[in-house]
């Protein structure tokens, strides 16, 4: 009797599914025969025939449920067996693959390597693009909000409060809208030490328009933020944690803000800010108290679009306001326009090209390595050509073979896959630590459901895609030359063509990404080259906020720099020390003045020039070594009640007074000093800010003559410019223990931190461009390699027939070098197209620059050569005996 | 009949198949014969609810079953304990010994 044990895999060799009807005639022929018999037995008693069988049907009991429920049972049962044998016949393929894989581990090794590092790349890249530009913003229907701004003379700025009320209460595109200003408070009073919060200064509708609700309490009412409103404040989930220890009673309590109690009154929920480093929010009435002129330009505005509205409508009605708003107060608003965008558009800005590059760019190293991968499968496949087509000899189906083969390619993938992921979830939170601060949403970037899917996605079509060519020329040996020819591979022309159409599709792929590289290398080493104009080295910078309350006059404001100034210089290791208001270098803030020119024609209001204005104290320019061109640096006798002087830049002296000389020129600045400020010197040029960005006209007012609150303070030392920070805070406690020291840096850090951006992106590409040159120089390697190996013979043959070792090396090498010509010359022609979308990435570097264009094509050659000449060399050492054998190289 | 009892006869069903089918591979019928010598017709076991039986524990994969020649030689499907049923058929036997032990213990000693 045969064993009742089942023999693993012995339902791949049962009988051919069942139909419905072919169960149901089983079902029935079973009863039957039940039913016969049990009549015979009747029979057998001395029944009968025709009675027995009526009382077989009768002892049997309800026939017709049974056959159905029988039928029933055994459809089902089919059902659950086919798929049995489905996952059988899936895991049996899987199982062989990972036999056949494990047979080889270096290939396998090097194949899971390659997808592991272009999928973790791009999935992890994929996770920063997906976090910033694809990721809907935290508020409420975000995709309906939008950023306004103003045009003034088709340049986009800021509002003013009136122009932005006006465009609110004409807008019937926008449902709602709301303004606010960032800006810093000092925060004191409390058990804690002071601090400086960056703070913004919103109006009443600012949160509903975002569309959020508060963690805890409410937001302004309509009305709190007029001028003269109540003092509300609402704080951010961070700060009631960091400070208050999520303190429910901190509602309705009251805590000082720029030396003013306000009563805190909601919470915002830490994903839901809008401006993700604000920690306090107060009405814009508490703000500047030129609220009401039309043009002092400084509020951020944003609208949600009514119900029905569209986009284009609201940019154009936005338009048609604005300029109406331009005929209406020509004073104030010469050249003035609107526009909109939407929000998360305008919030991601130029990042945007940015990430788009960089996940080109990673999308073609994973296209490289698939390249690769395929390539390394087809030189595998033609040398199991001989098992294959024994295989399909003792009768296996194509299909089958196709199966197998391509189970094979997504096993790889999924392992890379795999590898990738986990690659991938590291390589992101490197990317997030290591991305410059200034970048938006980076704390939206996750390896996320999205972004897991998206791994996925690309590591199934990467299997897809190489596993397919290898699969489609080895599911059509040719059986008789394959066998006959034995284990060495035989195949023609077709597969040298493949691997070789591969090769240079691997090469053009590296140059583009090589090419782009280049350019931001370039653009790069532009940006160190440009002469700052002032020395960073062993200069200290912090910031230091006098609130009003306190600091409520101009004395008060003298008092206090010329104390501090005085005192820095007396601490050890201090060589000079200098404060600026609005005048630090590389520092962002831009403040910027209308002027005229006393004793030229007057000009229209609202055309007046503008510069950049900064005050200083006369240790400013000395720490900073900024060098006086002509004339004098501001000094000690520019003091209060002394002649009102000014310095401007060489900049500004070439734009407003072109052939003539400034010193001497007098600047009005306001009516109310119609004599305005004499100029006594013009300093050199010098960065003031992004390295990227011109320089710009500039002026300094004495500190002395201008006194404003909010400080920078700069001090240069003899040596480590870090280790005077305890002392130089000392200093500022010891004349106002209340204020609050922040923002502290060396300068060498703030110039690091203002090319942060570019040397990232530069980073990044660069490595993306040496990847995919190894994994091109990879592929030249093996398919010269292989070549090589297939033409052993031959070789033996022409050595024998006396070609000499250069000969041949001369021969693969050529071979190899023809591949990367090709190769680099549709890279060339592909990086021209491709890299135009770059040119707003790179400074002072043309995106055709020729140089670059050339440099990569000789790296690629070399590269080419030294991948092609290893091949060759062990060509070129053949024994021709051995080779003629078959044995050789 | 209450839901508990009509299990019980369910489980007893598979039991008493269970049990015919330790003497060895048997067709619907020779079960049906089988078990109502053993137990001298005093079960009552109903054909209907015998083949349903069958084929729900061909489908749970505690019989397997082959198409066969009877002994008129005829097509018949064969029933065969498969080694799931044969654990499953200790186990049941078990169970049910408690079970008669504890009723009897309760009827003797009323």
């Amino acid at each position: 009797m045969r064993s009742n044990r089942r023999i693993p895999g012995r339902r791949l060799f049962r009988f051919p599914w069942r139909t419905a009807a072919q169960v149901a005639a089983d079902v029935d022929e079973e009863l039957q025969l039940h039913l016969d018999l049990a009549a015979q037995e009747l029979v057998d008693a001395g029944w009968l025939p025709e009675a027995a069988r009526v009382e077989a049907v009768r002892r049997f009991g309800d026939l017709e449920g049974t056959r159905k429920a029988c039928s029933a049972l055994d459809r089902s049962k089919e059902t659950q067996m086919k798929w049995m044998q489905m996952l059988e016949a899936l895991g049996q393929d899987v199982r062989f693959a990972g036999r056949q894989l494990a047979k080889s581990p270096g290939f396998t090794f090097v194949i899971v390597l390659t997808l592991a590092l272009a999928v973790g790349a791009s999935t992890s890249i994929f996770s920063v693009v997906h976090g910033i530009l694809l990721k809907p913003l935290p508020f409420g229907q975000s995709d309906r909000l939008l950023w306004a701004m103003a045009l003034s003379n088709g340049e986009e700025s800021t509002l003013s409060y009136p122009n932005f009320s006006d465009w609110r209460d004409a807008s019937k595109t926008v449902a709602q809208a709301a303004s606010f200003h960032p800006g810093s408070i000092n925060l004191s009073g409390d058990s804690g030490d002071p601090e400086r919060l960056i703070g913004m200064y919103v109006n009443a509708e600012f949160f509903s328009v975002l569309g959020i609700k508060p963690l805890a309490g409410r937001w302004f009412a309509p009305g709190e933020d007029k001028p003269g409103g109540p003092a509300v404040a609402v704080i951010s989930e961070v700060l009631w944690e960091r400070r208050y220890g999520r303190d429910p009673g901190l509602i309705g309590r009251s805590i000082r803000l720029n030396g003013t109690p306000f009563t805190v009154i909601g919470i915002v929920h830490r994903k839901e800010q809008f401006f993700d480093v604000a920690e306090v929010w107060i009405p814009l009435g508490f703000t500047f108290e030129n609220l009401q002129e039309r043009n002092s330009v400084y509020l951020g505005a944003i609208g949600r679009l009514a119900p029905g509205a569209t986009l284009k409508e609201a940019r154009s009605e936005a338009k048609a306001i604005g300029e109406r708003l331009a005929r209406q107060y020509p004073e104030a608003n010469t050249g003035y326009s609107m526009d909109m965008e939407p929000l998360q558009t305008y919030l991601v800005g130029e990042v945007r090209t940015q990430l788009l590059v960089l996940l080109g760019a990673v999308l073609f190293v994973l296209l490289i390595a698939c390249a690769n991968v395929a390539n390394l499968l087809l030189v595998r496949a033609t040398a199991r050509e001989g098992e294959v087509a024994i295989r399909s000899a003792l009768g296996a189906r194509k299909g089958r073979i196709v199966r197998q083969l391509l189970t094979e390619s997504i096993v790889l993938a999924a392992l890379g896959g795999g590898a990738g992921v986990a690659l991938a979830i590291w390589m992101t939170k490197a990317l997030v630590a290591l991305a410059p601060a200034q970048t938006p949403r980076l704390d939206e970037v996750a390896v996320d459901g999205p972004v897991l899917l998206f791994a996925l996605g690309i590591t199934l079509v990467t299997g897809l895609l190489f596993g397919l060519a290898p699969t489609l020329q080895a599911s059509r040996p040719n059986l008789t030359v394959a066998l006959k020819e034995g284990a060495r591979g035989s195949r023609g022309r077709a597969s040298t063509r493949a691997r070789n159409t591969l090769v240079v599709a691997e090469i053009a792929l590296a140059v583009m990404l090589l090419a782009g590289a280049g350019l931001l290398l370039r653009s790069f080493a532009r940006l160190q080259e440009v002469p700052l104009g002032f020395q960073v080295e062993n200069v200290l910078k912090l910031h230091v906020s006098l609130p009003s309350s306190r600091y409520d006059d101009d004395a008060k404001l003298r008092a206090f720099v010329d104390g501090l100034v005085e005192r820095l210089k007396a601490v050890p290791g201090v060589r000079s020390a200098g404060v600026t208001v609005y005048g630090l270098p590389l520092t962002g803030g831009v403040n910027v003045w209308s002027f005229t020119i006393a004793g030229r024609p007057p000009v229209p209001q609202g055309q007046e020039p503008v510069m950049r204005a900064g005050v200083a104290t006369p240790g400013f320019f000395e720490t900073l070594g900024i060098r006086v061109a002509r004339g004098r640096a501001l000094d000690a006798r520019d003091r209060e009640g002394a002649t009102p002087v000014i310095v401007i830049n060489e900049a500004a002296a070439r734009r407003y007074f072109p052939n003539e000389e400034a010193l001497g020129k007098r600047i009005i600045l306001s009516p109310d000093n119609p004599d305005g400020l004499e100029i006594v010197g013009i300093l050199r040029n010098f960065k003031q800010n992004a390295l990227a960005q011109e320089i710009e006209p500039q002026m300094y007012l004495p500190y002395a003559q201008a006194p404003m609150p909010s400080l920078a303070v700069v001090v240069r030392t003899a040596s480590d410019p870090a280790a005077v920070t305890a002392p130089v805070a000392a200093k500022v406690h010891e004349l106002d223990p209340e204020i609050p020291v922040y923002a502290v840096r060396t300068m060498e850090e703030v110039l690091a931190l203002s090319s942060a951006q570019p040397k990232f992106y530069m980073l990044l590409l660069g490595a993306f461009a040496l990847i995919a040159l190894l994994l091109a120089a990879v592929g030249i390697y093996g398919v010269i390699g292989y070549t090589v190996r297939q033409r052993t013979q031959e070789i033996g043959i022409r050595m024998a027939l006396g070609a000499s070792r250069e000969r041949v090396l001369r021969m693969v090498v050529r071979q190899g070098l023809t591949l990367a010509a090709l190769g680099a010359v549709a890279g060339l022609l592909g990086a021209l197209l491709a890299t135009r979308g770059m040119q707003s990435l790179l400074y002072e570097v043309s995106a055709t620059d020729p140089a670059i264009y050339l440099t990569v094509a000789v790296v690629l050659v070399a590269v080419a050569a030294v991948a092609s000449w290893l091949p060759a060399r062990r060509a070129a050492g053949t024994e021709p005996l051995l080779a003629l054998r078959g044995q050789g190289a | 009949m209450s839901k508990s009892s009509l299990d019980l006869l369910h489980g007893t069903v598979a039991v008493l198949i269970l049990k015919a089918l330790t003497w060895g591979p048997m067709h619907g019928y020779d079960i049906s014969r089988t078990i109502r010598q053993r137990s001298e017709g005093a079960l009552g076991l109903e054909d209907a609810a015998l083949y349903q039986a069958l084929h729900r524990l061909e489908k749970k994969g505690w019989i397997d079953a082959e198409w066969g020649l009877s002994e008129n030689n005829r097509r018949a499907k064969f029933y065969r304990l498969s080694d799931v049923g044969r654990r499953q058929l200790e186990t049941e036997m078990t169970s049910w010994r408690a079970y008669v032990e504890a009723v009897s213990k309760v009827l003797e000693t009323a």
